[in-house]
């Protein structure tokens, strides 16, 4: 599994160039995505919490909970795709591209994104007309029958997101492979399985133990 | 030239191997296999088109949706003191035995894999809360590492637990009754570490020795700390017992008792807010390799192969047992190199069919499937619960908290010969309940 | 093999393992391979190796396969038209009747509008069969009984039962049975004896009603229209051929699993059976009004009150003719 290790964008990265600033605005934007995923998830507690007392208690559940739980959950399905990406927190397997260095694990890290790219734009765009044969011709949900296209839309607006982010990973990338002494900016800095086991460790800590502020 | 639909499939999954063992995310990899698999067989439009239509299709569905509860309940149990309090009440219960405070360890991590689904962050905690005190009391840095490492991997088995919830899922069986399933072993796994650290201090007194002292009302005053560990068990366990709540409600619950402890213990906005985020970031991650894995699963089935293997692993002339054991020993090789989510997704659609037509209960092969993939966090090369010990603790070198785990794993597969002698260990109490 | 033809294989996109459910449309598979000497073949993917169930219109559409099974309540949004069959109380319970009216309403304009957004044409129904209850607890022996019942009903059926004065719940139908032993539900509908049986609700259930015909689902088979658009005359003709023992098999394998479920129904759980005048009440009561609801509701995306119409002829139609 890969973590994060502590090289968020901060507003002192900001200022290291382009990229820096660039790394930085997505990131605002990465972040606002994370947070309104966390708030469907902490609401996501909240209405269970208000089914099983409202059931238990007064015999009255909150019609369609099943529904608008499932429309719901693209938000925490998806919305935190580019920033976990941006952290380089999707599973991969490290043994390999753990060991690179300089020039030749740039290479891989930038061809990897560049697949990613391709992925990624084709999900975008059928993923968008996924939502437009739901508005069109009418989807909706099985008890409640809401319809079905908004939560289908939080699809594709995350993925742009996160090919915006590819983007720029790509461009950090490249940028290393052209001059390995640099910095590494706008990309996530993955090590072998040592480091992101401590990255790991910190996470379970909590905040206080994690090096590296925002 | 004109591939057959086995063929293609073969040649899917070493594309995919390719691509999986230089680093690619595992979600893209199994992306633009099955994508481009898809497109090769049925065209751009129809291939592409499907592949657009598996993220939203697999992930927007209410089953799943007990994920983000199990893992909140993980993340917030550290803000509510439930580690230091577990630990307590366990040293104070067990410190008598032969190596002790190790078995302590190992109820400890036991209590608190019941409200945490994460092997890795149940193993980071308590070698911040257990290592320094078996340290203080003269145990040898290699069980002290090694029972943490262990100890961890049993927050997959009992609930709540993401990976068994991930299982039950991809196979179509009741979340319910694999969460269910998981308590015993769990237990049992819990029972024979203890065992075995019992006897290795027996043997090696100087390992680990008794901590003894401890009042009975000292002892007594230690229980009422473990309470919200029990809530949450009450909960998830009576909610999908008596079936009174889902198990997304029993996880809402659990989680929201919980906030409310760890609100009582002055959790700050930050740390909530830190307790969100992560929430949300394992979430989206295990979110992504569903769909990422199961586009790839969706270019096997329209390639025929998991129907293929299951034919061809029942024509084969072995006691389904000797076939079983070699399915474990894949699964002990696979689990070196990956994670376990991950593994599970790629491997079942073609592994359990063939596995039910040899005759196996289904919620039983899951445990032991998500035992296999456990075991596998603390063996070389990248057991990751080691490594996670030798972070938080540096000063304890690598090698020795993999010396320190050996007899764990000896009890590991000593467990898996109980479930494979005995799959009642397994089913018996999911049966009970729901016939 | 009597029919000569093209080398044509179909894959078809369906849920689930082998079943009841499934035995129409794998007679036809067999048959049409049989007779085209294998020259046209169905491939049956099941356990949605192709498609999740509720994604199987869009599989249509987008050309993955070309043929795929769907029950209306899936997705009431992209099937409006096909809601009515969940309206309650229709007099459809017996098999000739259901079979006819079935058919009928296969060629409806309204059920062939539904499908043509998403390039489809309906091709043959499941016939899934009438819903009925089973219960733990008081049984409901008059229509007041349902009063206060929690009932696990969907689509026009949960409407009916909550005009009835029973609550609605939705419980996934693997929870049903503990629910049920639990006491969280006091009353189950599924599709009469089929899916009562699958789901083990017998072993927790008190009673059944055995004529109550509260509503059904419909499910079926459709096919791509593209794919069939390609077919030769003679490959479109044999489909057409197949259909009448194809429905015979269909029906026969709900007959057959009746005939193994009910006396077991019968010996362990207390029948309920309406009188001819409290099924009129029913139908007078919780019917009529919920189907007139569900015509205002729809009216706008189609003549519901015209396909209403034309369902009531239809059974009136059959019931004569049986
Ligand atoms: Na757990
Ligand atoms: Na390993």
């Amino acid at each position: 599994m890969a973590h994060a290790l502590g090289n968020r964008p901060t507003r002192q990265s900001a200022r290291e160039g382009f990229i820096g600033w660039l790394d930085y605005v997505v990131w605002q934007i990465e972040r606002a995505f994370t947070l309104l995923s966390s708030l469907f998830i902490f609401g996501l507690m909240m209405i269970g919490v208000v089914q099983v007392f409202g059931r238990k208690l007064f015999d009255a559940p909150i019609f369609g909970y099943i529904d608008m739980v499932e429309l719901a959950m693209t938000t925490f399905a998806f919305l935190a795709i580019s920033y976990t990406e941006r952290l380089g927190g999707h599973v991969r397997m490290e043994l390999l591209v753990g060991k690179l260095k300089g020039r030749v694990q740039w290479a891989a890290e930038f061809a990897s994104v560049i697949v990613a790219l391709f992925v990624v734009a084709i999900l975008i765009y059928y993923g968008w007309t996924h939502t437009v044969r739901a508005y069109e011709f009418g989807d909706s949900t099985i008890d409640a029958e809401y319809p079905m296209w908004p939560s289908k839309l939080v699809v594709p607006i995350a993925f742009s997101l996160l090919w915006i982010r590819l983007l720029v990973m790509a461009y950090g990338y490249a940028r290393l492979f052209a001059d390995p002494e640099r910095t590494p900016i706008g990309v996530p800095v993955v090590g072998n399985v040592a480091e992101q086991a401590k990255a790991e460790a910190a996470e379970a800590l909590g905040a206080d133990a994690r090096e590296g502020g925002r | 030239m004109e591939l057959s639909n086995e063929t293609l499939g073969i040649l899917g999954f070493v594309g995919l191997l390719v691509l999986v063992v230089i680093g690619v995310r595992i979600y893209i990899a199994a992306a633009i296999v099955g994508l481009i698999g898809l497109i090769g067989m049925i065209g751009w439009d129809a291939g592409a088109g499907i592949v657009g239509t598996i993220p939203h299709s697999k992930s927007a569905s209410y089953t799943l949706s007990v994920l983000p509860m199990f893992i909140l309940i993980g993340y917030l149990a550290f803000h509510a003191g439930i580690t230091d309090a577990v630990f307590d009440a366990a040293r104070k219960w067990f410190g008598w035995m032969p190596g002790g405070l190790a078995v302590a360890s190992v109820f400890a991590t036991a209590g608190f894999a019941a409200v945490s689904g994460a092997s890795t962050a149940t193993a980071a905690v308590f070698s911040r809360v257990a290592i320094p005190e078996m340290l203080k009391s003269g145990y040898h840095p290699k069980l002290a590492a090694g029972v943490v490492a262990a100890g961890g991997t049993l927050a997959t088995l009992i609930p709540p637990s993401a990976i068994l919830v991930i299982y039950a899922i991809i196979v179509e069986e009741s979340v319910g009754q694999l969460l269910l399933a998981g308590f015993i072993p769990g237990i049992v796994s819990a029972l024979v570490y203890a065992g075995i650290i019992v006897v290795w201090s027996i043997i090696d007194p100087t390992i680990g020795r008794p901590i003894r002292g401890y009042t009975w009302g000292e002892r007594v005053k230690s229980v009422p700390g473990t309470f919200p560990v029990l809530a949450v068990i009450v909960i998830i366990f009576s909610a999908v017992y008596y079936g009174w709540a889902t198990p997304t409600e029993a996880g809402a619950l659990g989680a929201f008792v919980v906030f409310v402890l760890a609100l009582a213990k002055g959790m700050r906005w930050d740390n909530l807010k830190d307790a969100l985020l992560e929430t949300a970031k394992l979430t989206v991650m295990i979110f992504t390799l569903i769909w990422g894995v199961l586009i790839f699963v969706r270019f096997l089935g329209f390639t025929g192969v998991p129907a293929e293997f299951t034919e061809w692993i029942t024509s084969l002339d072995y006691p389904p047992v000797v076939i079983m054991i070699f399915i474990l020993l894949g699964y002990a090789i696979l689990g070196m190199f990956m994670d376990a989510i991950g593994m599970m997704l790629l491997t079942l659609p073609v592994v359990y069919p063939a596995v039910i037509a040899l005759g196996y209960d289904p919620i039983w092969f899951g445990i032991v499937v998500v035992k296999m993939a456990e075991v596998c966090l603390v063996t070389p090369p990248i057991g990751l619960n080691c490594f996670v010990v030798n972070a938080v603790r540096p000063d304890i070198p690598l090698t020795q908290v993999f010396r320190g785990v050996g007899p764990f794993v000896v009890a590991d597969f000593i467990t898996v010969g109980l479930f494979l002698a005995f799959p009642w260990i397994i089913t018996w109490l999911p049966q009970q309940v729901l016939g | 093999q009597t029919v000569e033809g093209p080398k044509v294989s179909w894959k078809l996109s369906t849920w689930g393992n082998p079943r009841a459910f499934t035995k129409g449309i794998e007679h036809i598979a067999e048959v049409v391979k049989e007779r085209t000497g294998g020259n046209f073949t169905i491939e049956i993917f099941y356990g949605e190796a192709l498609s999740k169930a509720r994604e199987n219109l869009d599989g249509i559409k987008l050309g993955a396969f070309d043929a795929a099974q769907l029950c209306n309540f899936y997705h009431p949004g992209k099937n409006p038209a096909w809601m009515i069959f969940t309206m309650p109380f229709l007099p459809i319970g017996d098999w000739d009747v259901r079979e006819k009216v079935t058919r009928a309403m296969y060629k409806h304009p309204a059920f062939i509008a539904d499908m043509d957004g998403w390039n489809a044409m309906p091709y043959m129904s499941a016939l899934l069969p009438q819903y009925e209850f089973l219960g733990r607890g008081e049984p409901p022996l008059k229509l007041s009984d349902w009063n206060g019942k929690r009932v696990r009903a969907g689509g026009g059926l949960g409407l009916a039962m909550e005009v009835l004065g029973a609550t609605r719940t939705t419980v996934p139908a693997t929870e049903v049975y503990t629910s049920m032993e639990r006491g969280t539900v006091d009353a189950a509908s599924f599709p009469y004896t089929y899916a009562h049986a699958a789901y083990k609700i017998p072993e927790v259930a008190d009673w059944f009603t055995n004529n109550m015909s509260p509503g059904t689902s419909e499910c079926g088979t459709v096919f791509s229209k593209t794919s069939y658009g390609k077919l030769p005359e003679q490959y479109k003709a044999l489909l057409e051929d197949v259909l009448d023992e194809a429905y015979d098999v269909q029906v026969q394998a709900y007959i057959d699993i009746d005939k193994k479920n009910l006396p077991d129904f019968k010996a362990k759980l207390q029948e309920i059976l309406y009188t001819p005048e409290q099924l009129a009440e029913f139908q007078k009561v919780a019917g009529t009004p919920v189907w007139d609801q569900w015509v205002a509701e729809n009216q706008e995306k189609f003549d519901a009150r015209g396909l209403l119409n034309d369902l009531l002829a239809e059974i009136e139609k059959a019931q004569k003719g049986s």
